[in-house]
């Protein structure tokens, strides 16, 4: 028996419906661990929004007007009417399965003619003819299936599904070790090949594969210097203030991937150029950098490089970048995450050997003792960078955790104390909290934001703050309740930068909270010429 | 019939009749006790014994403003000024009824607010035949798409079972006359501990006298919320949530079939149940009490008075506007 899309459509309303991350896991586990060998992969793929395998860089090539294009034949609905729907609805998958309701052959989907539906749509190039099949898929399909067939296709379900909790699932329904399942996924890419592997028992042979991003290891910050624990078994590297990067390259072939996993390969053709002379293949850590005259620029000149969709020679040469690499997790077919950090140094210190700007790698020293940090980070700052990253001799690379191997020395470049204008709800745990929070300077009597900011206060302070922000509160907007300027927070933050985003004209970088000023009043607070003269200072 | 409509309600000029007038008139019909439809004190008023009822309770006697109430049963009939006047359920609520105006040889269905199918608490609704329909379109749209009450009673005692298992505490979000007491009574029937809510309490006698008895419930008490599920008013949501206890939030209503409810009531389970009419259910309404003429007063009404003239019925949007958004309808703009 072949298991339904129709069945997968319950199962993801089911987790839409509870904020319990727990519910949410046991819902999806079980519907995994009862899937027939033969679709547990394109189950494992349509729960990561991926309905085709294989497809590399190709897309189904189907996006809002083609969908609605499909409805209105569908549903003989007027196009006008269609707009007002989706107005209301807000997405388009949503509303073509709402306006489906009763015009649908109501038949049921199995999992793998979904698949071949998907392919179908993928290989046929016409616009018209896609249009032609979706058509037939609405008419024929459950409009409750039709909901999430189309959100595979539209790759977003917006109801707290990550990964990291179809990770969990499907260690859970195979009886995986979690850790292996994540390694597994890491190396791959694929959960829908880790699926098949971790019910075969077969996740160590899966093989690394290139050009997915893989998890960053992350660095935890170390606040005190005396917090540092056998100060002479760590290695130095500046910490820069650029975009944190993770180059793939081939024989030639080169991409770039973000921290957020996103693709930017097409912003730096620069920095790509010098990478596809690299020998062999490689997966390297490392970081973007405007950079002139041997020192790093400041953050908001690298950012107009990822604003452009096309870079051309011009904003090349006003904004030239280099990659400054600082680890290496991939070589010539071996992984490297479990090597110890000098052998992949030394790795690294060979692949780039013999080579110059915009490729460089970043200068690596041992720490003497606790009483050297301090220069040390002076150095850093006056070379134009953000601070120091520590790195424990003989640690191996951690992806995805934010590790205690890694540490990163920070100072802040100033705080402000700054008046609540507006509160929004979190997410998750805090889902039912105030816990983000607009933050104004003063001008006069006015006060104007400056920035927003959402860590830094413990979960009874942010209890104790959400009932009196409830309490003040003026005007509300879904999530978002303004409020009477009255709470003081103390607010530290890295930098300053001209925004058109605040209506004073400026933004802060990285605000974290540092305390509740409950000592004092708003009129108190720092004004604007607080915020102008430390945006000078940055650029002196 | 002439019919006028205005920012103070819709006028039969030849009976000098006012259905669910704005301020108070010299004769009015109410088709039920939401405060959009019923309000002021106009000097007759005439609507069934539980609306009445309502009423007063909101709008108590006054000695300034003497009021003759009329209480009209279902299905029973009024001559007036040589009209009949005949009462139908609605639906919608406790009380809720129909009107239709027999005069001149026309028959005239004013439904109010209206629901079709059966709700959990009231009388089944009843098609009237008619020439020409005044009908509500608040789901006017043909992406809603509502729960039977046997389904809604099905998902709000397993939701609030679920949660009581897990040590949280289910609330659920209603207004006060309505859905409240429909929740509570689903919860009570089911022998779950309920806790309600001053606003919506205050009407529960009414319903226990109408046969919707509520075993067990008790008043709430913000501090005193563990193990039981409460039946609260949408703003009493950010107290609940501010206990820092583990509170789980439903959201009942026909705008709860639109997944955005979700963030804009802040609930977590969404149960898309209503006590108007669905889509379907508004298109059904038109085509079996035969109305070639169909007014369309609140909602989507240019968009669903387009829908039935392509169906090739006479219906308009008349230029009306009721003082305030519905009861239901303040909840999903919360």
């Amino acid at each position: 028996m072949s298991a339904t899309f129709d069945h997968l459509a319950e199962v993801l309303d089911r987790i839409a419906n509870t904020s319990s991350r727990n519910r949410k896991l046991g819902v999806l586990a079980d519907w995994l661990s009862a899937l027939p060998d033969a679709d547990l992969e394109r189950g494992a793929r349509f729960l990561c929004g991926e309905p085709v395998a294989g497809t590399g860089d190709r897309k189904l090539s189907i996006g809002h007007s083609i969908l609605r294009e499909a409805a209105v034949a569908a549903t003989g609905f007027p196009i006008e009417l269609f707009r007002l729907c989706h107005r209301e609805v807000g997405d388009t998958s949503e509303t073509i399965a709402l306006l489906m309701e009763g015009k649908s052959a109501g038949e049921s989907l199995s999992l793998a003619e979904a698949e071949q539906a998907y392919l179908r749509l993928f290989a046929e190039r016409k616009t018209a003819l896609k249009v032609e099949l979706l058509q037939g898929m609405l008419e024929r399909m459950r409009p409750k299936t039709t909901k999430y067939f189309l959100k595979v296709i539209t790759g977003n379900f917006r109801i707290g599904m990550q990964q990291k909790l179809v990770e969990d699932a499907l260690a859970r329904a195979t009886g995986a070790k979690l850790a292996e399942v994540r390694d597994a996924a890491n190396r791959t890419g694929d959960l829908a090949q880790v699926a098949r592997a971790a019910r075969a028992g077969t996740l160590a042979a899966l093989e690394m594969k290139l050009f997915h991003p893989l998890e960053f290891m992350l660095a935890r910050p170390l606040d005190d210097v005396e917090d540092l624990v056998e100060p002479e078994s760590w290695w130095v590297e500046d910490k820069y203030d650029g975009i944190r990067s993770q180059v793939h390259t081939d024989g030639g072939k080169v991409r770039i991937f973000t921290r957020g996993m996103e693709d930017t390969t097409a912003a730096f053709p620069d920095v790509v150029e010098a990478l596809v002379g690299l020998p062999g293949s490689a997966v390297v850590d490392g970081e973007l950098l405007a950079w002139r005259e041997g020192r790093a620029l400041n953050f908001t000149v690298l950012q107009q490089r990822l604003a452009r969709k096309k870079v051309d020679a011009s904003l090349i040469d006003k904004v030239p970048v280099v990659f400054v690499a600082y680890d290496l997790l991939y070589r010539d077919g071996a992984l490297l995450l479990d090597a110890a950090i000098e052998t992949r140094r030394q790795k690294l210190e060979s692949l780039f050997e013999g080579v110059g700007l915009p490729l460089m790698v970043s200068r690596q020293w041992r720490l003497s003792s606790r009483e050297a940090l301090e220069d040390t980070f002076t150095g850093a700052r006056i070379r134009g960078n953000e601070g120091l990253l520590l790195k424990k001799t003989g640690s191996l690379y951690e992806s995805a955790k934010r590790s205690a191997e890694w540490l990163k020395v920070k100072r802040p470049y100033g705080t402000l104390d700054v008046v609540v204008t507006a509160a929004e709800q979190g997410s998750g745990r805090r889902a039912t909290l105030l816990s983000d929070y607009t933050f104004a300077v003063k001008d006069g009597e006015r006060f104007l934001n400056v920035g927003k900011a959402y860590s830094g206060l413990t979960d009874d302070e942010i209890r104790e703050l959400t009932r009196l922000l409830r309490s003040i509160s003026k005007e509300r907007f879904g999530r978002v309740t303004l409020v009477e300027p009255k709470v003081v927070l103390e607010v530290a933050f890295d930098g300053v930068q001209k925004s058109p985003r605040h209506k004073c004209g400026y933004a802060l970088r990285f605000p974290r909270i540092v305390r509740w000023r409950k000592d004092k009043e708003a009129s108190e607070i720092d004004g604007l010429e607080r915020v102008r003269e430390l945006y000078e200072r940055s650029l002196a | 019939m002439d019919l006028q409509y205005s920012s103070d309600g819709i006028h039969v000029r030849e009976l000098d009749l006012w259905l669910d007038p704005q301020i108070s008139k010299p004769t009015a019909w109410i088709s039920h006790a939401h405060s959009d439809h019923a309000r002021g004190y106009s000097k007759t008023l005439i609507g069934t014994p539980a609306t009445l009822e309502l009423y007063r309770m909101r709008w108590p006697e006054d000695s300034d403003q003497p009021q003759r109430l009329i209480a009209l049963e279902y299905e029973q009939s009024l001559d007036w000024h040589g009209a009949k006047l005949t009462c139908y359920p609605a639906g919608h609520i406790l009380g809720a009824a129909q009107l239709l105006v027999e005069f001149g040889g026309q028959r005239l269905v004013y439904t109010g607010d209206i629901k079709l199918k059966a709700p959990l608490c009231g009388a089944a609704t009843e098609i009237v035949p008619c020439d020409r329909l005044i009908l509500e379109s608040t789901f006017g749209l043909p992406i809603y798409h509502f729960l039977s009450r046997d389904e809604a009673r099905d998902e709000i005692v397993n939701f609030a079972r679920e949660c009581l298992e897990e040590g949280a505490t289910p609330a659920f979000l209603g207004y006060p006359l309505g859905r409240g007491q429909e929740v509570a009574y689903a919860l009570g029937q089911a022998g779950i501990p309920l806790a309600v809510h001053g606003a919506i309490a205050k009407f529960l006698p009414d319903y226990e006298r109408a046969g919707y008895s509520v075993p067990g419930w008790e008043p709430l008490d913000s501090k005193q919320v563990q193990g039981k599920a409460v039946v609260v008013v949408p703003g009493m949501r950010r107290l609940l949530e501010a206990t820092g206890k583990d509170i789980r939030i439903a959201y009942v209503s026909g705008w709860a079939r639109l997944d955005n409810a979700r963030l804009r009531a802040g609930a977590e389970k969404l149960i898309p149940y209503s006590d108007h009419c669905s889509y379907a259910e508004l298109i059904e309404m038109v085509s079996a009490t035969g109305a070639r003429h169909v007014d369309v007063i609140h909602g989507y009404t240019e968009a669903f008075a387009g829908i039935l003239r392509e169906r090739g019925i006479h219906a308009e949007a008349p230029a009306y506007a009721r003082s305030r958004a519905s009861e239901e309808e303040g909840v999903a703009q919360e």
